[in-house]
């Protein structure tokens, strides 16, 4: 193997950066040596972000570096002209960042702008940037490159997207790589594969990469180096795996420990005193749900798909992007409307009842939303958030009573009293996601579904959910629906599994059995692309 | 209350909405204490006194009739804004419910409402107003009834822009799983949430108002003599530019610029204080 | 071969206008009727109130049957299409000739001071909306803050009136506000209609410098006014498209600002194409008042002479005029907009 020279890629020294008189980066000291993958790990607000427009001198706004240096190469940054800058940008350190179709020009083929940047970099034709961008395209695993090259990026899917993005950092050779999220909201085998085709690509090329993101299991599969950021500081920084085994830092450790899937599988609430033959709280038999779209052709978003939630159970319906997951949460609680099918909630069908007798029945069928802030009425306080359901039950008619529930659901959910009569904006994301949790239980349900509640959430936080969601479903013998593609939390919070592709269900059974011994291939594929701390650590 | 008191500093800490603010208080001041601020009556007529420039004795200069230019800005005030506010709040009141249940409701009679509209302002607002009123007589109150028309499918269009895209949000269908019905939906969840444009709306379109009543009472589509208004007292003063005489079009054009001024800057300071990406204090 | 199959092989340019173009006959019916229901809206008899308390009742019936006053509703609106569709529009009470030939005499006047007005205020308008966003704190930010703000609060009755006052009756620099052209010189045989365009082909280059004299001073008034509003619209546009993600991208990937500049304006093409349909709307609408001030013998300054002399005929023609013109203005933008964005399903 080549002998590269050991000189670091990159370097920085007691970086700081200020956003007019606030520092959000405090003296950040990396490096990073060439074929090295160093993980950069951190929760919301950490400065990761920051930390990687400040590599490039691109930080937005009124942001500017104050203090430490950074060297590219051996080239110090805040030297170098613009035109320096303009080449360092995309030939020495090219970025790639999240949601890669609204990185794209959408009026542009993407052939075109992949070209562009070849040609920004060294002086091609037209004809000779596009002919290097389709051999490129071939080399990062898209099919039918020349035809792809005139697509635009509406046309692609999301991991077709982020190869393309992948190709046009790569195709100005550059020394270092920045992945700055790069796979959020990716399905989890596309993550894989473009994680894979990305560390691959560097390695072969011998090129540097950071991978900045907040998902340790991708840290423990890909990056040879990781350091912790918090609020604006490197915490801990070493090689990967002896940061698995022994964390240096109080801070890493309970990050390494929420990472891990939650202790001990659910126990079975009082299987043993009912009968084998109860009837289901939930039944679900037969439901299609259909979308027409504008070019004529039908979607099979539910396809004829059957299951049961007895009382007290919690299923997990699994999929990924497309496979229907959420059309059937949505069509239980009647925000869409089905096509045919039945679902027995309490031996009743409740999808042919008619508007005004199925009101009355939200009292006991409730869903948590999947993205916390968007459900919540911004202009609302939470105490009227909290409290809008109770008009179902006939019970809750007076105010003091309203005002008494409000506040158990809000106890119930482990938030402080005080924020009652706060406004959605002033709260956390995993307290929005509590305040929609409190909603939904207001009415003590019996049923209640929840979307993706684990999805877009810091590390810690994401521990916290779980655990919360654990003990309700404990102390309120709730029988749950989860809807979601986190597989890592389905293993502490579900009885039984669903796994749903393309609209079916393609294979059911308990947690435990599926998570040990899955039959379908679709099921192990999924499996597979999943990547948890304790395959990695101790 | 605090909500005003909050707005009130929040303009006195930027320049020019403190301006426009100021000027906004100098009209109503115009309006309400018009006798004690003019000098003449407006209408009163002296054919000796035609064409002054300004002076002690007028302030502004006369008009061709003899009539006190300032005397005649004074007044105006009332005349311009009456009509255009009155205008402006009748399109409102029926332009933000239609709008609401226009938006909310996708079905063809939404479709054939928003036809409509397309269809009203197919025409060149201008056109369109100048012929109306030209057919329906020149009172004060046709030219506003023509304005409300012109007015309403603007507002309209915005709150249904707004109910179009809050309808799909997640936060609406929680409403919905919460037990809400679907006049609850559109007037306690969408209406809070998409009444902030058209209330900064509300003051651009008094500033259109005023533009175009001065306008129409310029080509003699509007108001008539001898009402004060400052369109119709530029077109008096029209004939005369040519000749040097200049103050009898400068000064009631000035009122306009001034006027039309202050309802567009508190129109931008609504739109910056409602802003959530302001850091609030 | 299905339907389906076929249409997809049309070029898109095709399949854009084949789908526009059915929405315009019911648009042009609707416009056609609303005019016939504009002088409904009369109080009392039209006929009367157009010839007067003195009018014998034969003429009175003469009119009556000429503007098909007779006869129920429907059958009147029939009349009057029937009588659109031919060309014929009634005849001008004022000056006695038909409106369509009036009008016709008249359109190219007001259609040359449109096209001139449009191409200034369209350059000046982005060239300082561009650079305002691209170089923030500048001197084009600046006079972008200013000149929105203060433009769309100026009549554009009263700058025409400045102008004349400064530049003509004070410093006598530019042409008298008196019509298209100096009497004393004769105007170019016609041929698209635009004086300007007819002295060129004709070689006529006293008329040349005429007509362009007098154009500056009612072309600088339209521009004025027109130019801030448009300039403030686009900004924002331009603005937000500025400001995302993949305009980032492109810079932290090395593009030339030259090059991203360009990026960013392609993709803003179809709002500022919109805003130009919206800008030929107001154009029309100022026109109105600018012709009057500036003597232009357009279709303006007949509007306003119809509704003085409440002409109904030429009233109504020429709002049935100004909307298709409009129409068609809207069917051509919406077209553009569509073969700019490829977004767009078709």
């Amino acid at each position: 193997m080549e002998m590269h020279d050991r000189k670091p890629l990159l370097e920085t020294r007691d970086l700081s950066v200020a956003f007019g008189d606030k520092t959000v980066l405090h003296g950040v000291s990396l490096q990073l040596r060439p074929d090295e993958v160093l993980g950069i790990v951190g929760e919301t607000g950490a400065g990761k972000s920051v930390l990687a427009r400040a590599l490039i001198d691109l930080l937005p706004g009124k942001g500017r570096i104050s203090g430490g240096t950074v060297q590219i190469g051996g080239h110090e940054l805040r030297q170098m002209s613009a035109g320096e800058l303009r080449q360092l940008r995309g030939g020495g350190v090219a970025l790639i960042g999240t949601d890669a179709k609204s990185l794209l020009d959408p009026v542009r083929p993407v052939g075109e702008q992949v070209a562009d940047v070849l040609r920004a970099h060294k002086g091609l034709s037209a004809g000779a940037a596009h002919d290097a961008a389709v051999s490129l395209f071939a080399k990062v695993g898209i099919v039918d490159p020349e035809k792809r090259a005139q697509a635009y990026p509406h046309q692609l899917s999301g991991g077709m997207a982020q190869r393309v993005i992948i190709a046009m950092a790569l195709i100005a050779e550059p020394r270092v790589i920045l992945a700055d999220d790069a796979t959020l909201g990716l399905d989890a085998t596309i993550q894989v594969q473009v994680l894979d085709l990305l560390v691959t690509r560097c390695r072969e090329a011998g090129m540097g990469a950071i991978i900045i993101t907040h998902d340790l299991g991708i840290v423990a599969r890909y990056c040879d180096r990781v350091a912790i950021m918090r609020e604006g500081r490197i915490v801990e920084e070493g090689a990967t795996a002896g940061f698995l085994n022994h964390p240096a830092t109080a801070y890493g450790a309970e990050l390494l420990a929420s990472a891990r899937a939650r202790p001990a599988p659910m126990v079975r609430s009082g299987r043993a005193q009912q009968p084998a033959k109860a009837p289901a709280l939930l039944e679900v038999v037969n439901l299609v749900k259909h979308f027409p779209t504008s070019s004529g052709h039908v979607v099979k978003a539910v396809d004829d798909v059957s299951f049961a939630v007895p009382r007290g159970e919690t299923l997990a319906l699994v999929g990924e992007s497309g496979s229907g997951k959420t059309t059937v949460g949505q069509c239980l609680v009647r925000l869409l409307g089905s096509d045919s099918g039945r679902v027995q909630f309490d031996e009743r069908d409740i999808l042919t009842l008619p508007d005004r007798d199925f009101r009355p029945l939200r009292r006991n069928i409730q869903m948590v939303f999947q993205e916390p802030y968007v459900a919540l009425n911004p202009r609302w306080t939470v105490a009227r958030l909290i409290a809008e359901p109770l008009a179902l039950d006939p019970t809750m008619s007076s105010r003091t009573a309203r005002k008494a529930r409000v506040l158990e659901m809000l106890d119930l959910v482990r938030l402080p009293a005080r924020l009652a009569e706060t406004y959605p904006h002033a709260l956390t994301a995993g307290e929005q996601k509590r305040v929609g949790m409190a909603r939904a239980l207001a009415t003590r349900p019996d049923f209640v579904v929840f979307d993706e509640p684990t999805t877009a959430l810091d590390i810690r936080v994401r521990a916290q959910i779980i655990d919360l969601v654990r003990e309700l479903q404990r102390e309120m013998h709730l029988a749950t629906l989860f809807i979601t593609h986190d597989l890592n939390s389905v293993r502490s919070l579900a009885h039984n599994v669903a796994v749903m592709r393309h609209g079916k269900i393609v294979e059911t059974g308990e947690t435990e059995r599926i998570f040990a011994n899955p039959q379908h291939d679709y099921t192990r594929m999924l499996l597979g692309a999943e990547l948890p701390i304790e395959r990695y650590a101790a | 209350m605090s909500q005003i008191r909050n707005f009130i500093t929040f303009i006195l800490s930027r320049p020019g909405a403190a301006f426009g603010l100021a000027l906004l208080l100098l009209q109503v001041v115009a309006i309400v204490f018009a006798p004690l601020l003019a000098t003449h009556a407006p209408t009163e007529a002296d054919p000796l006194a035609s064409l002054q420039p300004p002076s002690g004795a007028h302030w502004l200069g006369t008009d061709v009739s003899g009539m006190d230019i300032y005397s005649r800005i004074i007044y105006a005030t009332r005349v311009n804004l009456l009509i255009s506010i009155v205008a402006v709040a009748v399109a409102f009141v029926i332009g933000v419910p239609v709008g609401l249940v226009v938006g909310y409701y996708r079905g063809w009679a939404s479709t054939f409402v928003m036809r409509v509209f397309d269809f009203i302002q197919s025409f060149p607002v201008f056109v369109l107003g100048m012929a109306l009123v030209s057919v329906m007589g020149q009172e004060i109150w046709n030219v506003a009834i023509v304005l409300a028309v012109l007015f309403v499918p603007i507002f309209a269009r915005l709150i249904r822009a707004e109910a179009l895209s809050l309808r799909d949000r997640p936060f609406i269908a929680a409403a919905r799983c919460s037990g809400a019905t679907d006049g609850q939906i559109m007037f306690r969840h969408i209406l809070p949430n998409a009444l902030t444009p058209a209330i900064v709306q509300i003051s651009i379109s008094i500033g259109m108002a005023i533009l175009l009543t001065a306008g129409l009472s310029f080509i003699g589509a509007g108001v008539r003599m001898p009402l004060p208004e400052w369109g119709l007292m530029v077109s008096v003063g029209s004939q005369q530019m040519i000749l040097g005489v200049w103050w009898v079009a400068l000064f009631p054009g000035l009122a306009i610029v001034f006027s039309v001024l202050s309802f567009a800057l508190m129109a931008d300071a609504l739109r910056d204080y409602v802003d959530p990406r302001r850091e609030r204090a | 071969m299905t339907f389906s199959t076929t249409w997809r092989r049309l070029p898109r340019t095709l399949r854009i206008v084949l789908t526009r173009l059915p929405m315009v006959v019911p648009q042009m019916l609707g416009v056609i009727f609303v005019t016939f229901m504009l002088v409904r809206l009369l109080p009392g008899d039209p006929a009367l109130l157009m010839l007067g308390n003195m009018a014998t009742p034969e003429s009175i019936a003469n009119l009556r049957e000429q503007l098909g006053l007779d006869g129920s509703p429907w059958q009147q609106f029939v009349h009057y299409l029937g009588g659109v569709l031919q060309g014929d529009l009634g005849v001008s009470l004022f000056t006695s000739n038909p409106v369509a030939v009036d009008l016709m005499e008249r359109a190219p006047a007001t259609l040359e001071l449109i096209f001139y007005a449009m191409i200034l205020t369209i350059l000046i308008a982005v060239a300082i909306a561009v650079l305002a966003v691209v170089r923030p704190g500048g001197i084009a930010d600046y006079i972008s803050r200013f000149y929105g703000m203060a433009a769309g609060a100026i009549p554009d009755f009263w700058v025409g009136l400045l102008l004349i006052f400064f530049l003509f009756s004070t410093l006598g620099i530019a042409a008298a506000p008196f019509g298209r052209i100096d009497p004393m010189i004769a105007a170019p045989p016609t041929v698209t209609g635009f004086y300007t365009f007819d002295a060129v082909i004709a070689g006529d280059f006293a008329a040349l410098r005429s007509a362009a004299g007098r154009l500056l001073l009612p072309v600088l008034t339209l521009t004025i006014v027109n130019a801030g509003a448009l300039m403030k619209m686009t900004k924002t546009t331009f603005a937000e498209i500025w400001r995302a993600d993949f305009i980032r991208h492109q810079r932290a990937s090395g593009l030339s600002q030259s090059r991203i500049v360009r990026n960013a304006l392609r993709n803003s093409l179809p709002p500022i194409i919109t805003l130009i349909g919206f800008l030929v709307g107001f154009l029309l609408g100022a026109a109105v008042l600018v012709e009057t001030i500036f003597s232009w013998g357009g279709l303006g300054q007949y509007a306003v002479q119809a509704v003085t002399y409440s002409d109904y005929p030429a009233l109504q023609g020429f709002v049935l005029v100004a909307a298709v013109f409009i129409l068609v203005v809207y069917l051509i933008v919406d077209i553009l907009y569509e073969l700019a964005d490829p977004r767009i399903q078709v």
